[in-house]
């Protein structure tokens, strides 16, 4: 155990995912697969973004189409925070301290983990300073609150914006995340209208 | 004894602060520099723990250090940094409120011009070396090898308390009788002296929730206090309905003096001729019983009728009539005392005084009661005096000290000029500071040993006072270290004891580790009955441990004491009067940007200095608000730009405090002036504290310097007739709002 | 709400709630500051700049009036009394200190005339500046009569937060840029944190889960914010043992000796915060 466990205080509220995961874990279990994510019109918008070197060459079909991995397994913290955060390395070495170490990008990785380092990626998806937008809210709409949705299908709701990762290396950006891009989606599935609901 | 390893937190384990346009895991820095892909970079945890979620805050409880007042704070802590200091709602010191200081902490934490590297002199300026040659630099003087004698080695600090008290005690003692001088400006020493001697306790604690009146010699409850926060909470109950009256007598207006019901300026150095006037009238018209009092004393009062009060004070004999009945009518009531009473030429017999008015008006046990004492004396604050510095001064100009340790004080600035510490501190061989800023002190040292911030480090702090509740408050570090080659003040004291070879020291691999031994070692009736680790934890949950008081009784003498009144001179006509405030402190803040632009309470001026002036005194030197003045003593001189305002007593001149550091980074350095440098050399006869309200000054008027000219916030300084603030008496809203 | 809808309904911002204006609220933040408490000491303006981003301008702009405190404390030497006898030598009665952060008007004078609607109301009854959107040409500044918007004359980035200050600003909202108009929010960011825990735990909004920077550290408690919609919010019960209410320009109280007051209501502004009177022993 961590000798300078601190203690959590976190003001009013304490924090509990434990619903989150049940849900989670009731949804993996139940349904079958659909044509289209239901209650949603996907927005509409394409960009042809470049091509973004990272320091480790990721493939995410492998992970997600492949070995059909959860989204949500690695971008953990998209459905409890704004952001949904890259994979701590530990996540990374918790597979690949077994699997796969031999490749010559998983010695990368074992070598950034063993100088207690976190590899150097670059940001693909942003949006400006003066934006507030949060996952959690996108995740709880489409995904965990959308009645006849499956949680399994949870990389169809991320391609609305991220578009068709799973069948990327490297991740692209093909989405134009702009506020017309934000404000048609909006207006087709009930969001919020209100300024100060983006912007901030 | 639990090791530590370097990535102690490996939570925090963030990389990448401090590089231009990285952008921490998951957070929106600002200023994106750009939307393109690929540009920036963004760097997960390496192995965070459960409760991190990148983009939300977590609460860490901690204690604030920008004043000894020990108030609790929660720090929010985003992606490693910490962001915002708020009050600790539990804690019984500050009750969740927090003033513009401690709110400032941060900008202590983070600011530019911090220390980075310890630095050594050689050859004559001072240049980086590693923690290695600095300890080696310092077994040379005062290892358990080198022929260091102990009572020429001095440490000088600010307050200083808890289990970092009990490290230096240690220090102290392994070099053989070492001096502690203990030296804060802002101190209470003279009052702790006259409470010794009245309740034979030198912090009673006081009860402003149950005084109906209270009346203030120049005690800055809200403003500089002992306890900023935690008075001005209770100060808040106390103006409940039924409220409290307050009235504040002072030469010049302090932030309570701001608030008072009853603003009364007194001549500078009679506020104890005017206790006795008051005494007098309670006596005499009142029927207040005299025989609580010495009957000498009794004698005494017999002399300050009001005609030769309002002679002496300046104060109309209507004024302490009303005062008087006041005092009579609203039982209890609270008399406290403050700098202006305390740090003058006679500041003992005028507190004494004023103190003796709490037994006359039978207040003592009422609203002032036994503080219960402390169970943890190697624990409890040693708080600065005034006199400690004379002492070092002294010792230092004489030559009798070899090797010096400064923390927590920067004399060079603080100290009266007429001391001229800079060339008492020439005749020291070997001076170490500790310190986060290259202060004025700083600057004159040998050897500099850069601290960790207040934010970054571990520690526990007594409050030299406790309310009702007493505590030991608790400091932990709420992110990494900004600079690697800092350190903790208890690390450093630890390394010194390591050098020093000192048996029960040696086997502790840090800091942290002596505090959970140290806490292990606490009786188990302060551990709410759960187990080391448990208890641990809960403490660094809450902020602190709470200590109950004992009940102890209260009695009080009054003391038998003649007050005496300051001189006239003829060639010097001002008082000088400094102008210390929440914010600036005793300078020690002059470094934070928000504390400089943020207005002073009562004139609303910013990053500057300034002098205040009665409008009579004003029109008689031809002076208005801008306008350039020289205030002059026998001690020196400085230029400050004047504020006309009716809230100080005439012929004297109120210069702000703070300002004027030839050193201490770009916020502070070269900007208005220090007053302390004309201090002159009067002291308090009985306690030997340096006389702050004791200097004359003469003043004239100079050329505007453009540089220097005062700035203020807003407009107009009445209200013009608008309804902003409005006002209602005290009788309607006793009707309206009483219970 | 959107710009289409504001420019639909935009004769509606205008009036106040007699008049049949915008009601569709779901929140009504307001506050009120009781000046029997406030002892003017600052710290609720220096906890607006740790929170909220504010820029320090120094000394030269500040001369020019360009200091950004979204949160300020006046201070007032009132004129003596000569009826009541009051001296005219000393201020006897100290000052009137007097905390002025936005007052969240319900027909605020501001938005109607910016030209873009990048000021608009809420439907949480905020008076809110959308800072990507602003051109700043300040006419809301020049129409707000308590002289609560602030301007950025500069780009203070480098300026006001040299490394590592910057380390210390809070994400959660922007740093404003050069040309951009900016105001008190009620700390927005931490209302949304409210909301999105609440809605995270399926919870409904309680009265006390959002505290502003300002009403947190008020060592005094002067400070109370709340709920004007919620009748059950500890403000909307201040307000009303006040005999303080929204829609009008001037309060016709049973009690006339109620302390509450709303700065300049006679504008018909309708503001959301309430002083309650300071008092003096006479």
């Amino acid at each position: 155990m961590n000798k300078y466990t601190y203690c959590l205080y976190n003001g009013k509220r304490p924090v509990s995912w434990v619903s989150a995961i049940l849900l989670v874990l009731a949804l993996v279990f139940s349904g079958a697969g659909l044509a289209e994510v239901p209650n949603a019109v996907p927005p509409e918008g394409e960009h042809k973004g470049d091509d973004v070197p990272q320091p480790i060459h990721f493939p995410h079909d492998t992970h997600a189409k492949i070995n059909e991995i959860n989204c949500m397994y690695c971008h953990t913290y998209a459905r409890r925070s704004k952001v949904a955060g890259i994979p701590p390395t530990s996540k990374c070495m918790g597979c690949h301290s077994v699997i796969a170490t031999d490749s010559d990008r998983i010695k990368k990785l074992t070598e950034y983990w063993e100088k207690n380092e976190s590899p150097p990626w670059k940001k693909v998806h942003d949006v400006p300073d003066y934006v507030h937008f949060t996952h959690e809210k996108h995740m709880k709409r489409f995904l965990f609150d959308n009645e006849d949705m499956e949680v399994e299908r949870v990389s169809e709701v991320c391609a609305f914006c991220h578009g068709e990762v799973k069948d990327m290396e490297v991740a692209n950006k093909v989405k134009p995340l702009n506020m017309g891009f934000c404000q048609r989606c909006h207006e087709a599935n009930g969001g919020p209208s209100d300024c100060w609901a983006c912007h901030k | 004894m639990s090791g530590n390893d370097i990535n102690r937190r490996k939570f925090l384990k963030v990389m990448g602060w401090g590089g231009a346009g990285a952008a921490l895991a998951g957070c929106d820095m600002p200023t994106t520099v750009t939307l393109e892909e690929g540009k920036e970079t963004v760097v997960s945890y390496l192995m965070p723990e459960e409760y991190v979620i990148p983009g939300q805050g977590v609460y860490f409880a901690s204690t604030c250090q920008q004043c000894p007042a020990g108030c609790g704070v929660h720090g929010r802590v985003r992606e490693g940094r910490v962001l915002k200091l708020e009050g600790n709602a539990v804690s019984p010191i500050n009750e969740g409120g927090l003033c513009q200081m401690g709110q400032a902490g941060v900008q202590t934490h983070y600011n530019p011009d911090r220390l980075t590297k310890p630095l050594l002199r050689k050859g004559g300026s001072l240049s980086e070396v590693t923690w290695e040659e600095a300890l080696a630099a310092l077994d040379e003087k005062i290892g358990a090898n080198s022929s260091v004698e102990g009572g020429k080695v001095a440490w000088m600090t600010g307050t200083v308390s808890g289990h970092q008290s009990v490290l230096l005690e240690g220090l102290l003692e392994s070099l053989g009788g070492a001096k502690h001088y203990v030296y804060d400006l802002i101190n209470n020493h003279v009052a702790a002296q006259v409470n010794e001697a009245m309740y034979g306790t030198t912090r009673p604690t006081y009860h402003l929730t149950k005084a109906k009146a209270v009346l203030s010699f120049g005690a800055d409850l809200v403003g500089v206090s002992q306890s900023p926060v935690h008075f001005a909470a209770e100060y808040a109950k106390f103006r409940e309905a039924p409220r409290g009256v307050l009235i504040q007598v002072e030469p010049n207006m302090s932030l309570t003096g701001g608030n008072a019901d009853l603003w009364v300026p007194a001549k500078p150095g009679t506020e104890g001729a005017l206790a006795m006037g008051i005494a007098h009238e309670l006596i005499n018209n009142h029927g207040k019983d005299a025989s609580a009092l010495p009957s000498g004393l009794n004698g005494k009062i017999k002399a300050y009728d009001l005609a030769k009060v309002e002679t002496l004070t300046g104060v109309p004999t209507d004024k302490v009539k009303s005062i008087a009945k006041i005092l009579a009518e609203k039982a209890p009531s609270l008399i406290l005392t403050g700098a202006s009473i305390e740090s003058s030429e006679n500041g003992y017999a005028a507190t004494a005084a004023a103190a003796m008015l709490n037994v006359l008006l039978g207040n003592v046990g009422e609203t002032i009661t036994s503080s219960g004492g402390f169970p943890f004396p190697q624990l409890d604050a040693k708080t600065g005096s005034g006199a400690d510095l004379l002492q070092f001064a002294d010792a230092a100009g004489k030559g009798a000290i070899d090797v010096v340790f400064f923390h927590g004080v920067n004399p060079v600035f603080t100290a009266p000029g007429y001391l001229d510490l800079e060339a008492g501190l020439g005749k020291i061989p070997f001076k170490v500071s500790l310190s986060l800023f290259a202060d004025e002190t700083t600057n004159q040292a040998d050897l500099v040993l850069p601290l960790a911030s207040a934010l970054e480090d571990w520690g526990t702090h007594v409050p030299a006072y406790q309310p009702e509740q007493s505590v030991i408050a608790m400091q932990q570090p709420l992110m990494e270290k900004l600079y690697p080659a800092t350190k903790g003040f208890g690390d450093i004291l630890l390394d010194m004891l390591k050098l020093r070879k000192v048996e029960g020291y040696t086997d502790f691999s840090d800091y942290y580790a002596f505090l959970q031994d140290a806490f292990a070692a606490l009786p188990a009736e302060f551990k709410n009955g759960v187990d080391n680790a448990s208890f641990w934890n809960q403490t660094l949950a809450s902020g602190f441990i709470s200590i109950p008081k004992q009940n102890a009784s209260i009695t009080a003498n009054a003391l038998d004491i003649a007050v005496t009144l300051p001189g006239e001179n003829i060639n010097y006509g001002l008082s000088l009067l400094p102008a210390i405030r929440l914010g600036m402190w005793d300078g020690r803040h002059a470094n934070i940007p928000w504390l400089q632009e943020a207005p002073d309470q009562i004139t609303k001026a910013v990053w500057g200095s300034w002098a205040e002036i009665h409008p009579k005194t004003a029109s008689r030197l031809g002076l208005a608000t801008g306008d350039f003045i020289k205030v002059e003593s026998v001690k020196g001189d400085v230029e400050v730009p004047v504020y006309v305002y009716r809230g100080v007593f005439p012929d004297s001149v109120a210069v702000s405090v703070g300002q004027g550091h030839q050193a201490y980074g770009r916020y502070a350095e070269g900007r208005g002036v220090n007053p302390l440098t004309i201090l002159d050399s009067a002291t308090d006869g009985k306690t030997g504290e340096p006389a702050l309200y004791g200097t004359r000054v003469k003043v004239s008027k100079v050329a505007v310097n453009k540089d220097e000219i005062l700035v203020q916030f807003g407009g107009s300084e009445s209200q013009v007739g608008r309804k902003l603030a409005a006002t209602i008496t005290a009788e309607v809203f006793n009707r309206t709002e009483g219970a | 709400m959107s710009l289409q809808n504001v420019l639909t309904n935009w004769s509606q911002y205008r009036k106040t709630h007699e008049d049949g204006g915008f009601y569709d609220y779901e929140h009504m933040w307001g506050m009120s500051v009781d000046l029997n408490k406030c002892t003017g000491c600052n710290a609720c303006s220096v906890a607006c700049y740790a929170e909220n981003n504010l820029a320090v301008v120094g000394k030269e702009k500040f001369d020019k009036g360009q200091g950004m405190h979204w949160m300020r404390v006046e201070r007032y030497w009132d004129e003596p009394d000569l009826a009541a006898g009051e001296s005219t030598e000393f201020s006897e009665h100290g000052g009137s200190f007097l905390p002025m952060m936005c007052q969240q008007c319900n027909a605020a004078t501001c938005e109607p005339v910016c030209p873009v609607a990048a000021t608009y109301h809420t439907p949480d009854g905020l008076n809110a500046q959308v800072y990507n959107r602003c051109i700043g040409s300040r006419y809301c500044s020049n129409n707000c009569p308590y002289r609560l918007r602030y301007f950025n004359f500069y780009s203070y980035y480098e300026s006001s937060w040299p490394e590592p200050l910057n380390m210390q600003l809070n994400p959660d909202l922007s740093v404003r840029d050069k040309g951009v108009m900016e105001k008190c929010t009620f700390c927005v960011q931490r209302i949304r944190v409210a909301k999105d825990t609440a809605s995270r735990e399926n919870q409904a909004l309680v009265d006390g889960d959002i505290t502003p920077a300002c009403v947190q550290t008020c060592p005094t408690k002067a400070l109370v914010f709340g709920d004007l919609i919620n009748t059950e919010s500890k403000l909307s019960k201040l307000w009303a043992s006040h005999e303080v209410e929204l829609g009008k320009t001037e309060q016709h109280k049973k009690n006339k000796e109620k302390r509450g007051y709303r700065v300049f209501e006679e504008l018909n502004t309708d503001p959301c915060v309430m002083y309650l009177e300071r008092v003096k022993e006479v």
